[in-house]
């Protein structure tokens, strides 16, 4: 990556970092959220990871994979019901890249 | 966790109270030491430099938003699109400080701020159920910092582990995608409630199917629907 555009990135991210943990302490401790904005505070967490995470899962290249040649979404899949059943992080993450490997292994060689 | 937990117990010192929020801290030290490192490699895997991701790991402090702007640099999305997306991943930290900012009120400026960069879902949740049931709890300021300082070396270390072993890794591994299984780790707990369920399915699906946008506009896309679905769906619920 560009030196230029990583440094400035990691700028951008350290920003988003002060506004959303330190701001509020900046600003009157009279502030309250605004209700118009409290359904954005509720939902835009789970929306964002959401639309983080599948294109991620199911695009190889900038081709729409959803076939077992793309292991990444049948992790991805495995990860979420392991994560449901047993709450552990650390489980999803070994479990998730235990399905990927295999599958790798099996349909891709 | 919290059976394992010192709550109850009042504090007679700050630094006792230091050392209680040290101690609720230890049960969750597992998960976020696996967090910290996937971070650390997923970060060096997505194509970030060595000392980058060790600058980006101190100054963020911000595993999800970490991860999720990883594949927007990897494509040279436009600097504001990271910065929306990591406010936005971020946003649950607004609603802590919002919550912990009465508890601080008497600090200096230069202090509350420090807090505020300490505050993460593990100490914030920690912090809440100990003023749920001791709301008189003494010295809670050093508590918190116990509990929170701890968190953040317990990740800056497991962070900085996995930056230096990533360059180890092969590629061919795809150890990447494990900052993605832990985005999915975040996510699941959050869509027990239908609204969000509903919003987050609507989310995924507009952002694959506006991938070819430029700027990864399908990811604000995405978002915006994904809330209006949320908000909708919530109405129905309430009126039904």
């Amino acid at each position: 990556m560009i030196d230029s555009y990583v440094r400035w990135a990691i700028l951008g991210i350290t920003l988003a970092t002060f506004i959303t943990r330190s701001g509020p302490h900046l600003l009157g401790a009279r502030l309250r959220i605004p209700p118009a904005f409290d359904a954005a505070l509720r939902f835009a967490p789970a929306c964002a990871l959401a639309a983080i995470i599948a294109p991620d899962l199911v695009f190889t290249g900038d081709t729409l994979n959803l076939t077992l040649e793309n292991p990444r979404w049948v992790a991805g899949v495995a990860a979420a019901v392991i994560f449901a059943t047993s709450r552990s992080m650390i489980a999803t993450i070994v479990g998730g890249m235990a399905f990927f490997w295999l599958l790798k292994a099996w349909f891709v060689g | 966790m919290s059976e394992s937990s010192v709550i109850g117990a009042a504090a007679t010192s700050p630094r006792e109270a230091f050392r209680h929020g040290v101690r609720d801290l230890l049960p969750a030290a597992p998960g976020v030491f696996a967090w910290g490192l996937v971070t650390g490699v997923a970060m060096v895997k997505s194509g970030l430099g060595v000392p980058e991701s060790i600058v980006m790991s101190l100054v963020a402090y911000a595993g999800s938003a970490q991860l999720a702007a990883l594949p927007l640099m990897a494509t040279f999305a436009p600097i504001w699109l990271i910065v929306v997306t990591a406010v936005i991943v971020n946003l649950r930290f607004v609603v802590y400080s919002v919550m912990t900012r009465q508890h601080f009120a008497g600090l200096s400026m230069n202090r509350r701020l420090w807090l505020g960069y300490l505050v993460g879902d593990i100490m914030f949740a920690r912090f809440s159920a100990l003023l749920e049931r001791q709301p008189d709890y003494p010295h809670r300021i050093a508590y918190y910092f116990g509990g929170a300082s701890c968190n953040w070396m317990w990740w800056q270390v497991s962070s900085i582990i996995g930056i230096l072993a990533a360059t180890r890794i092969p590629v061919s591994w795809g150890l990447e995608l494990a900052g993605t299984l832990t985005l999915i780790a975040l996510l699941v707990p959050l869509c027990r409630q239908w609204p969000v369920l509903a919003g987050a399915s609507v989310a995924a699906a507009t952002s694959v199917l506006a991938h070819g946008l430029p700027l990864r506009l399908g990811l604000a896309l995405g978002i915006a629907l994904g809330v209006a679905t949320a908000v909708v769906v919530e109405r129905g619920r309430e009126e039904a």
